[in-house]
């Protein structure tokens, strides 16, 4: 059977070699879009330093335009999520899973701040996920935290 | 005598003689007798150039590296002479006329003396080579440069541009430069921020070549149909008649045409005028002609095998004649895998790989070029060590390359969008409006030919043999071993300082990373993957076998005549020449306060000194 993979892929890229366009024929699609996106880990505070806190969490690969933006809505109020910190990331089409990462910049230190997450592609369409509200404590000045890996 | 008087009086002293002797080249020109100088350079031939950099930021051995390249670019082009007399008889037959049998020979040879040709340039000091050698990967040849300047002179020494100059190598398979609507996302283009969008002549590879000949910094002419003149005194003049056809170079050029031709762009004697040369509205079309055949004739060359061949250990792999090792194996695996390379260098092929399986997707019909494409921000730290940031007072000819110095910040292709300071004119308005989701992001360069370095020294990486090579827009990587352990911590080991001014107790680009120059749209796909050190090594050894050359010879490899380094680590290669970034004036207005405006603001700098308080803070809304 590997043999058989074996030669159906060299196959595959020996043919790709006669075949292949240059230019637009390099542009991959994007994947299709997940009918369902889940969360398959929670958010969490990944990295806090001054002036950059990092929030993080992973869902299944939502699929879709290759750029997505996760985003996190927050506040010190849990009632009041008025602030909003999105960051891309784009998308590799061959994993299952996808992490995303938002920054957000400039928050005060020792305080805590409340939020929820979610992302969407890169032309504003929603992946329809959104979790629960969490919730974290920024540092003192000059300290420093980082989640385990 | 007082140094107050002494200075002075020698400046205006040299002042006189400049002015003397361009005067004497004025008389020649308008005589005809304009004499080729070669002083490479010192164009001026008087001991002055432009110089306007506090001491140590140009290397030390500038001038003999600058000497040794251009020595090297006139053995290619001799060879390239050799290529061109060893072509069998141009004919064109059929309808349309088509040169049979022999025509892309023809033009990619053209391409390739048009791409080693030093007259190209104001002083004739200049080919685009320059700063595109092929055992760089056609990119930047001076280790010293590399390390220090990280632009290259140009044709007036030493006016210089502000990006590491990318590589040649693959650039004709970038396209057109589109917005795609239902992805809202930006393809395509040549040149870090992708203003050679290639709209005009459908290939922004053959576009990006019409950019260096005229940029004030590069090889500076005056005029787009100086091309067309110096083409029409070429040694190669009849292989260009031959393929594009005979009398098209005959112009009539008006009589001061040299002395125009000799002048930088920039000058202040053209003002604002960008066609000095006065030539017929039938002349004037010509000359646009020859600088579109210029374009299509060196993107032939660049597309050629002799630039893109697809000759790598990868390549061998795929073609199943080369058994990855087991280390490049690994590397492979952690590039698709846990490094996320791939999310960007898309390797064409659609499952990520396990031990033991093999791809038999169906997206592995393409050829691999890995690179998406796109474009990102990634984050990286201000260098503070770029030539541009000096350039702030006139030179000779009353040219300032950058009047706002340090008050300049890379927004790449931001800028571009909004036709802004030191990019070039939008084509498209409808796009101006996305500048604020591009501000920051540079092109995603492939990663083919990463590591190419000449032969004999073996590797980018430290403690070597190594050819000193840099990385991303402003050269502040300078080792692959920096470049994947950037993407691995630059978010874990973030501080928030700028460049040289790390805490004590840290070693930059070790365990602290300053902060962004721009922190808009940072792309957050890696920042903190988790790799061990192990890990990062052998993605930098799966990135060699990226390195065309392996199947059959890379031409011209082997021209590389300067001197290899050698000792020191990969993690900090490069680091005694870190200087303390200064503390940065407010973003320049004609940066920053162009409509529609960053969102957010870009913020100067924030813990970078007394002088520069911590902005409020600010917080993207929606």
């Amino acid at each position: 059977m590997i043999r058989l993979f074996r030669t159906l892929a060299i196959a595959t890229a020996v043919a790709s070699f006669f075949t292949s366009n240059h230019a637009a024929a390099q542009l991959l699609p994007p994947l299709k879009k997940a009918a369902r996106v889940k969360i398959i880990k929670a958010p969490e505070l990944e990295i806090a330093v001054d002036h950059l806190t990092i929030i993080r969490w992973t869902t299944t690969n939502p699929g879709g335009s290759d750029v997505h933006y996760g985003i996190v809505h927050y506040g010190t109020d849990p009632k009041d999520l008025s602030q909003t910190a999105k960051s891309p990331l784009r998308l590799n089409h061959g994993h299952r899973y996808t992490v995303f990462r938002v920054r957000i910049d400039d928050l005060k230190p020792q305080t805590t701040y409340y939020y929820r997450v979610g992302s969407e592609e890169s032309n504003g369409e929603s992946d329809r996920v959104t979790s629960t509200v969490y919730k974290f404590t920024t540092p003192a000045p000059g300290e420093r935290f980082v989640a385990r890996p | 005598m007082n140094r107050r008087i002494l200075v002075p009086l020698l400046r205006t002293s040299l002042v006189v003689v400049l002015a003397l002797m361009v005067a004497n080249q004025e008389v020649l020109a308008a005589a005809g007798g304009a004499q080729p100088r070669d002083s490479g350079v010192d164009p001026l031939g008087v001991g002055i150039d432009y110089d306007p950099y506090p001491p140590g930021i140009l290397p030390n051995d500038l001038v003999p590296e600058i000497q040794r390249v251009r020595r090297e670019i006139n053995f290619i082009f001799q060879q390239a002479l050799g290529e061109w007399r060893a072509l069998p008889p141009i004919v064109h037959t059929g309808q349309p006329p088509t040169i049979q049998g022999v025509g892309y020979r023809a033009i990619q040879t053209l391409g390739k003396l048009m791409n080693f040709d030093e007259n190209m340039s104001p002083f004739r000091n200049r080919a685009c080579s320059f700063c595109h050698m092929p055992y760089a990967g056609f990119g930047p040849p001076i280790p010293s440069v590399n390390l220090t300047m990280i632009a290259y002179p140009g044709s007036m020494a030493f006016r210089a541009g502000k990006r590491n100059p990318q590589r040649y190598t693959y650039a004709p398979w970038f396209p057109v430069l589109e917005r795609n609507p239902t992805q809202n996302l930006f393809f395509g283009g040549n040149f870090w921020d992708s203003r050679a969008t290639g709209f005009l002549v459908a290939n922004p590879d053959a576009e990006q070549s019409q950019h260096p000949p005229v940029d004030t910094q590069e090889h500076a002419l005056p005029d787009t149909a100086c091309i067309a003149f110096r083409l029409s005194q070429a040694q190669y003049r009849p292989l260009y008649e031959a393929v594009f056809g005979p009398n098209t170079l005959n112009l009539n050029f008006p009589a001061d045409t040299e002395q125009i031709c000799d002048t930088p762009g920039g000058a202040a004697v053209f003002g604002n005028d960008t066609e000095p040369v006065r030539l017929s509205p039938a002349d004037r079309t010509r000359a646009t002609t020859v600088f579109t055949r210029w374009a299509e004739s060196l993107d032939a060359y660049e597309r050629s095998s002799q630039v893109s061949p697809f000759t790598s250990k990868f390549d061998a792999f795929l073609k199943s004649t080369y058994t990855l090792t087991k280390e490049e194996m690994a590397g492979y695996l952690l590039f698709n895998g846990k490094g996320n390379c791939n999310s960007c260098h898309v390797d064409g092929r659609g499952t990520t790989l396990h031990p033991g399986q093999f791809d038999n997707s169906t997206t592995a019909s393409v050829k691999p070029l890995f690179t998406c494409f796109g474009s990102a921000n990634e984050g990286l730290p201000l260098n503070p060590r770029n030539a541009f940031y000096y350039q702030t007072t006139p030179d000779f000819f009353g040219f300032t390359p950058n009047s706002i110095g340090f008050g300049y910040r890379d927004l790449g292709m931001g800028t571009f969008l909004r036709s802004g300071y030191g990019s070039a004119p939008s084509p498209n308005a409808d796009w101006t409006q996305f500048a604020p989701t591009t501000d920051g992001q540079f092109q995603v360069s492939t990663a083919r030919n990463v590591a190419m370095v000449p032969p004999q020294c073996g590797s980018t990486e430290a403690p070597g043999p190594y050819f000193q090579k840099e990385f991303f827009h402003n050269g502040y990587i300078k080792s692959l071993k920096q470049l994947v352990h950037f993407y691995n911590t630059r978010d874990l080991f973030f501080f928030p300082v700028l460049s040289g001014h790390c805490p004590p107790g840290t070693t930059e680009k070790v365990n602290c990373w300053p902060m962004p120059e721009v922190r808009n749209n940072i792309d957050c796909t890696t920042g903190n993957l988790g790799l061990t050190d192990r890990e990062e090594d052998l993605i930098v050894i799966f990135l060699e076998t990226l390195t065309d050359g392996f199947i059959t010879p890379f031409p011209n490899i082997n021209t590389y005549t300067g001197t290899c380094m050698t000792g020191g680590s990969a993690s900090t290669q490069g680091n005694e020449f870190l200087i303390p970034t200064p503390t940065l004036p407010p973003c320049a207005p004609v940066v920053c306060n162009v409509p529609p405006l960053p969102d957010p603001p870009i913020v100067e700098c924030f813990d970078c000194g007394p002088a520069c308080p911590i902005p409020p803070p600010n917080p993207r809304t929606e």
